[in-house]
């Protein structure tokens, strides 16, 4: 088999024996869209447009629940580092015929797979339940940016776990970004009108690219000039990030 | 020809959780040729993990250079990746998984294919014993029965080299006598074989040539007649009389032996020493108390480590 194949399926076997964790992953984002969305739609019934020209809060919430799912799915799959570690798997699978970049890039396979379903789960509750209108058009782009944004998150919490030898430590950290991270990006409210430091932490943040991008491609908002530079940033931020958990993991002891 | 693993001038230095470094491997060399049974020995703390984890590229050496077939473990980690099956000290085995996706997800994750990965599985599972347990999730099973699989595992593989950091440990002995026919009769075929072990005499009986080391550092090589030969002055003597009693033990005691076992009319010594000396005063014993029977040994390997142990500073 090969490399890629065989660690992707190595994990889709792992994870077939424990799919409740799917379930968390992802019901946890659709809840949000749920609950988050429509209460504050009730609230601002008045305003009917939020940032660049987007009708209700439960369409401008979307992009920003399709980038919790692929930073959720990340984080409990970089979770599964100190399973490994747990049972000493990790240790040997280094010795194993693979590059670390196989093995992260293999990783990322089920995940990716999870994040691509997680998404179209809440594309289908929004255009249904919500009556979302969504750019059909560009979807397979949508997919792309879920892609990319899954690896990215991925690589960047694995290089944490990988490093780290505490999963309570890997637990605070994670929390921490988990805030931090959406919170300080447009995922929940626009930027746009904000503090400007507030702005300059966003727009450093590739959440906020990740978040920009999905906007584009669901709902069709959005500047060009930026967009091609958050895109590249995001790409960027994605290898930087395998180039880091590799050499995390060529390091491990 | 290149040696099948080849150490030059190993040296590890790790640094600890409150900062201070700790060497770990202080300049270690040495070279196994193919189809050799190499066995490394040392007490706990030596660096024989960590040699071992050099060698399968878990961890990089701070200085010095080890290669496994001529492939160069830090600039060509992927080809010696290729050449080796490795048995970590630490457990390995995928607990969410069954015995059956353990062996063949090993298999896959080395570039088998499906087809040869099964009837592999089939044989692997029979030897051994594992046929009754493969739908088994590994979490349930004994620890020692995980252990059977992480050792099982590597032969799954044809990799021309193997490497076993104490893989007995936990095993029943019928299961390590297993273990170790099967390890011979690889090497027979002409795969090389890297083991550490804390069981002397298994080393004794497995290996062909032996490194002890401590503190990371060297402390004798060579086959176990070599090693003997540089403890020459360590022998083991036993004797037998047609009674013992009290005073007799006593001249036995004034001997200075290292070790003094009495068993009935018979007593073992272990000695340090000149052996002619020895004879001699033993020859004064046997006028009073006449010695019936009189047998002097070189000593086991355990002998040898311990007094290489003591002699070590
Ligand atoms: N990850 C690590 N961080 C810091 N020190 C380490 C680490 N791993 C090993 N050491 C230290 O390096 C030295 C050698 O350890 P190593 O595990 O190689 O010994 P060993 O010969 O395998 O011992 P044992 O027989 O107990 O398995 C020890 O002093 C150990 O404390
Ligand atoms: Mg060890």
């Amino acid at each position: 088999m090969r490399p890629i194949t065989a660690v992707f399926y190595r994990d889709y076997r792992q994870r077939m024996t424990n799919i409740g964790f799917v379930f968390w992953d992802l019901f946890v984002p659709l809840a949000y869209l749920m609950l988050f969305g429509l209460g504050f739609e009730r609230m601002m019934a008045g305003s009917s447009v939020i940032g660049d020209q987007i009708p209700g809060y439960t369409a401008f919430l979307l992009p920003g629940v399709l980038a919790m799912v692929t930073f959720t799915v990340a984080m409990n799959t970089s979770w599964g580092f100190f399973m490994d570690k747990d049972s000493g798997i990790f240790y040997e699978l280094l010795t194993y015929p693979i590059t670390r970049p196989q093995f992260l890039i293999g990783k990322i396979g089920f995940s990716v797979l999870l994040s691509v379903i997680g998404s179209l789960l809440a594309i289908v509750l929004g255009v249904v339940a919500l009556d979302i209108g969504i750019r059909w058009d560009l979807l397979p782009l949508t997919v792309v940016i879920v892609v990319a944004g899954t690896a990215s998150w991925f690589f960047l919490f694995s290089m944490v776990a990988i490093r780290l030898q505490r999963m309570d430590a890997f637990n605070t950290v994670t929390s921490a970004a988990y805030i931090l991270l959406m919170f300080m990006s447009p995922m929940f409210y626009p930027v746009v009108d904000l503090r400007a430091w507030f702005r300059t932490v966003a727009w450093l943040n590739p959440m906020t690219w990740q978040v920009d991008l999905l906007r584009v491609s669901m709902l069709g908002t959005g500047s060009a000039a930026t967009l091609w530079l958050e895109a590249a940033g995001l790409v960027g931020f994605a290898l930087a990030c395998l180039a880091l958990a590799s050499r995390a993991l060529n390091r491990a002891h | 020809m290149t040696h099948a693993i080849e150490i030059e001038d190993l040296r590890k230095t790790y640094r600890s959780k409150s900062g201070t470094p700790v060497l770990a491997l202080d300049g270690v060399s040495f070279q196994v040729p193919q189809g050799r049974i190499y066995g490394l020995l040392g007490p706990n703390g030596a660096g024989k993990s960590t040699l071992v984890k050099i060698i399968s590229t878990i961890t990089p050496a701070s200085s010095g250079r080890a290669a496994v077939r001529g492939f160069d473990v830090a600039r060509q980690p992927l080809e010696a990746r290729r050449q080796m099956a490795v048995v970590l000290q630490q457990a390995a085995a995928e607990n969410l998984l069954t015995v059956r996706d353990n062996l063949l997800i090993y298999a896959y994750l080395h570039g088998m294919a499906r087809s040869i990965a099964e009837k592999r599985m089939k044989a692997v599972a029979e030897e051994f014993e594992l046929g009754g347990r493969l739908r088994d999730t590994v979490q349930e099973l004994s620890i020692g029965t995980k252990r059977r699989i992480q050792v099982a595992k590597i032969f799954m593989l044809d990799a021309p080299i193997i490497i076993l950091d104490e893989a007995t440990t936990g095993m029943d002995p019928l299961m390590k006598r297993r273990v170790m026919d099967r390890l011979r009769a690889e090497a027979r075929k002409g795969r090389t074989i890297l083991l550490t072990t804390q069981v002397l005499s298994e080393a004794e009986e497995l290996c062909e040539t032996i490194m002890l080391i401590n503190r990371g550092r060297t402390m004798a090589s060579g086959t176990l007649l070599e090693l003997r030969k540089r403890t020459a002055h360590t022998f083991r003597v036993s004797l037998s009389f047609a009674q013992t009693n009290g005073e007799l033990i006593g001249r036995l005691e004034a001997l200075k032996p290292l070790e003094l076992q009495v068993n009935g009319s018979a007593a073992e010594l272990l000695f340090h020493g000149e052996e002619a000396s020895l004879l001699g005063k033993l020859a004064d014993i046997s006028r009073d108390t006449p010695i019936l029977q009189f047998e002097v040994r070189g000593p086991t390997l355990e002998e040898i480590f311990v007094s290489l142990m003591r002699d070590s500073p």
